[in-house]
């Protein structure tokens, strides 16, 4: 058994699967051509402008309708706030009462 | 010129290779997991962007939105008016939407009417849409129906300001496909909108301004500022530009959450790329006392950073390209998509771009494969003497 | 100069680190000749220049002043590319710590030498195993070498300086790690080679090796420079 062929036989097979995979993608790009045709026409008879990724702020699910600056508007607790609340969940301060204390200590 | 002498070197660098099974098994490890992480980043992004830019493709070309004291503010409907008098505008029409905040499941949802009707064939509607006059009905996304757990016929019912609990029959439910845009939606009649938020009459959220020549939209946009000083028009290059920002910024974040390792390969790659091994010079000159010329030996790193380089390209990105589309990017997408109480469920269609993909090639394996050979220069030229007598 | 010969130098001279404080005179105007088929011993004790002196013959270094004639070319000014070709078709070296690659079959080092050519694996593989087989070695062929005992990566050693039916045999040291029984083995290899008309250089202190009636020339070296030139039988 030559190592080199099995090498170059398998680089080549993994070229071929990944060009498998480009046509794949095409295709189903193509095939889902009326999907995205028929979201197109949600999103123009419903006058949308955002996509529904994030609902828990307005200026996460609709970042082009929001203010210019939407820090602590919606979630006070929220750790991250621009932009806007990426990774982590606000922590929450139910049980315990309000994190920042007014006045003096 | 035959082709043996080559395959030959390639044999012998694969049987070389093999004798550190484990240190190169675990190089193209980490090279596979860099290329896997740095694809699906990409291949996610893009697709992200893509899909994003053709949805949005026929959002209304300007909006026009009401500020006061620097917030967004409702804006009376006798305004556009106004703004169909600039030349150019084809129309002006109010846009009633608004958040909705369900205490039962601690969500936004996103309350909007209808601006016209879907075709029969939209498949994506299951039921129908109300219509703009029609009253306590509704159609609802995908998120709410699992959520509140409504089908057809079902009543939604929900809180206006003044405590007072609505019905509303659902009569559609978008399905799956389109939850990258439908998740939250609730679709009811303008006369319902007005009563669930309680807006006065003459008062709509926002102004959507048809424009007879969309390469005239900013010059529009720019007369309504001069005309009315309080208004923010939103142009949709403007929102598509803004969505390509929003993805880019996040695919940065995860990239720089997976700085770490990037690092360390940038670390493996550098101690390979500032010397060689005892062992591999050794090779290197017992190959060169037994006949070997310098170009073959080079030829064999060569080949070396090749198999590595390309073995590595290969796994990471067909695993790449199964982490996104075949398993929908189960590791990052919490981080794209934001933290959310809930979270839409959608398909990402598989757009790619071949260049894309090239340059992720031409960016790993080539510098991988030049941090081989270098080194191994100054060995392959040396005499062999001096490695041979040790 | 006789017309048999097939290695000569001339007032062959090697500094290692020259103009450097450690600056080593290894080898100091050497000047002799080998003839076809004769079988020479490069004698002296450690550190007397031997070992560079065959690397020279062999083309592994080049000489700081002095040439070196291998089969009618002057070795000593070709580029690296000739030496490689002269030192694949004409020598094959027998190292004194063997340098055989671990991690790989006593067949595949055996190869070794004639990867970067034309003949194909199938074939290399043939002459291997033959060359493996004429050695008593056939057994060990898929054994990884680091697992052999000295005198069997001795045998590999051999089987893989004869691969390419080289001219001219050079070995340093050989019996260095070799019990008697061995190191008397391994002269009467050599002698067989000499029977059908190689050229053997060996370099070595051993008594059992240069003392052997079978060797024709005796090249005496100490401190880098000649101190006997013999011919014998």
């Amino acid at each position: 058994m030559n190592r080199a062929f099995v090498f170059l036989a398998g680089a080549g097979l993994c070229l071929l699967a990944l060009t498998g995979l480009l046509f794949r993608s095409a295709a189903t790009v193509r095939q889902q051509g009326n999907t995205v045709r028929d979201m197109t026409e949600i999103a123009a008879c419903l006058r949308l402008t955002d996509i529904s990724f994030s609902h828990d702020a307005r200026y996460t699910r609709h970042p082009s309708q929001a203010d210019l600056f939407s820090a602590f508007q919606d979630h006070p607790g929220s750790i991250e706030h621009f932009p806007s609340g990426s990774v982590s969940a606000p922590p929450d301060f139910s049980g315990i009462g309000t994190a920042i204390s007014a006045g003096k200590r | 010129m035959s082709l043996t002498k080559h395959i030959n070197i390639l044999d012998y660098t694969l049987l070389s290779l093999l004798r550190r099974k484990f240190r190169n098994a675990g190089i193209i490890l980490v090279f596979s997991l860099v290329i896997c992480i740095t694809g699906s980043v990409l291949l996610l992004t893009y697709a992200f962007k893509r899909e994003a830019v053709l949805v949005l493709g026929n959002v209304p070309e300007l909006i026009v939105q009401k500020m006061t004291a620097g917030r967004h503010e409702l804006i009376p409907v006798s305004l556009g008016e106004e703004i169909s008098r600039i030349p150019g505008v084809s129309g002006v029409e109010p846009r009633y939407w608004g958040y909705y905040f369900d205490s039962f499941t601690k969500a936004n949802y996103t309350v909007v009417t209808p601006g016209g009707r879907l075709s029969e064939g939209n498949k994506l509607l299951q039921g129908r849409l109300p219509s703009a006059e029609e009253k306590g009905v509704a159609a609802i996304g995908g998120g709410i129906a699992r959520t509140r757990f409504l089908g057809i016929d079902d009543d939604l019912a929900l809180f206006s300001p003044d405590g007072k609990l609505r019905n509303f029959r659902v009569v559609g439910i978008f399905q799956a496909p389109s939850e990258l845009l439908t998740f939250d939606l609730i679709v009811i009649g303008k006369g319902d909108l007005q009563e669930l938020f309680s807006l006065p009459p003459g008062i709509a959220t926002d102004l959507v301004v048809g424009v007879r020549n969309e390469t005239e939209a900013p010059v529009i946009a720019r007369k309504i500022r001069e005309r009315i000083p309080d208004s923010r028009p939103i142009l949709r290059r403007e929102i598509i530009r803004t969505y390509d920002a929003v993805f880019s910024w996040r695919s940065g974040l995860i990239l720089t959450l997976f700085a770490g390792a990037l690092a360390a390969f940038a670390i493996l790659a550098w101690d390979k790329a500032t010397g060689l091994s005892a062992d591999e010079r050794r090779e290197i000159g017992i190959l060169k006392a037994l006949g070997w010329e310098t170009s073959d030996i080079l030829e064999m790193k060569f080949w070396e950073g090749v198999a590595i380089s390309l073995t590595s390209f290969f796994l990471g990105i067909l695993a790449a390209y199964a982490h996104i589309f075949f398993f929908d990017a189960a590791l990052f997408a919490p981080a794209l998509k934001g933290w959310s109480v809930i979270y839409p469920r959608f398909h990402l269609v598989p757009f790619i771009d071949p260049y894309q993909i090239a340059t992720l090639l031409s960016l790993t394996v080539i510098p991988y494969i030049a941090s081989t050979i270098i080194p191994s220069w100054k060995a392959a030229v040396t005499d062999p003497d001096e490695v041979v007598r040790g | 100069m006789p017309a048999d010969t097939i290695i000569s130098t001339s007032g062959v001279t090697k500094y290692f680190n020259r103009g450097r404080p450690n600056e080593v005179l290894a080898v100091n105007g050497v000047t002799f000749a080998i003839r076809k088929g004769d079988f020479s011993v490069l004698k002296g004790p450690s550190g007397s220049g031997k070992t560079t002196l065959l690397s020279l013959i062999g083309c592994m270094t080049r000489p700081t002043a002095g040439s070196v004639v291998v089969a009618g070319r002057d070795a000593s000014h070709l580029p690296e590319r000739f030496l490689a070709e002269i030192r694949r078709k004409t020598f094959g070296f027998i190292f004194q710590q063997f340098h055989l690659i671990p991690g790989m079959s006593v067949l595949q080092n055996v190869m070794i030498p004639l990867y970067p050519t034309d003949s194909t694996l199938p074939d290399l593989k043939r002459r291997a195993a033959a060359l493996l087989d004429s050695l008593d070695m056939s057994k060990r062929a898929a054994f990884p070498v680091q697992g052999l005992s000295g005198g069997e990566q001795q045998r590999t050693a051999i089987a893989r300086a004869l691969i390419n039916d080289p001219d001219i045999i050079l070995a340093d040291e050989p019996t260095a790690h070799l019990d008697t029984a061995l190191s008397k083995d391994f002269m009467e290899i050599m002698k067989g080679f000499r029977d059908k008309g190689k050229t053997i250089v060996i370099a070595s202190h051993d008594p059992l090796v240069f003392e052997d009636p079978a060797v024709g020339l005796i090249v005496g070296m100490r401190d880098g420079s000649l101190t006997e030139l013999k011919r014998r039988g």
